[in-house]
């Protein structure tokens, strides 16, 4: 059994721990790109930072 | 992947609400504090609301100031 299969004391493999840090990734990316325009429309709209 | 292993030592049902959990706290707390501490927050969200308040008070004083005060007769 190599390294890579070897089931840690979250009862995940490496390669399962790194497919949930994927997508925890991508949610962050897609928050963040949401949050971003947010704060355009703000910046536009609303006397924030004029 | 940088960090990608750390699910294997921390509980993702643990981490990860922890992680969206600080997000959302700090998120609402600089939210919360800039609408205690500005005024155009609140004046901004009220809209054109808060002009109408202001308005009736304005037009009052003119109509006011234009009554010929009583005189005395001769």
């Amino acid at each position: 059994m190599s390294d890579r299969d070897k089931v840690w004391p979250t009862g995940l493999t490496e390669a399962e721990s790194e497919e949930i840090h994927r997508h925890l990734i991508q949610g962050t990316q897609i928050f963040g790109m949401i949050a971003a325009f947010a704060h355009l429309l703000a910046y536009i709209y609303s006397p924030w930072l004029h | 992947m940088i960090y990608g292993k750390i699910w294997c030592v921390v509980k993702p049902s643990v981490g990860v609400p922890i992680i969206i959990g600080a997000v959302a706290v700090a998120s609402f707390s600089v939210h919360l504090a800039l609408t205690l501490n500005t005024t155009w927050v609140k004046r901004f969200l009220n809209g054109s609301a808060a002009q109408v308040s202001v308005a009736p008070t304005e037009s009052i004083q003119p109509v006011a100031a234009l009554t010929i005060p009583d005189t005395p007769r001769k």
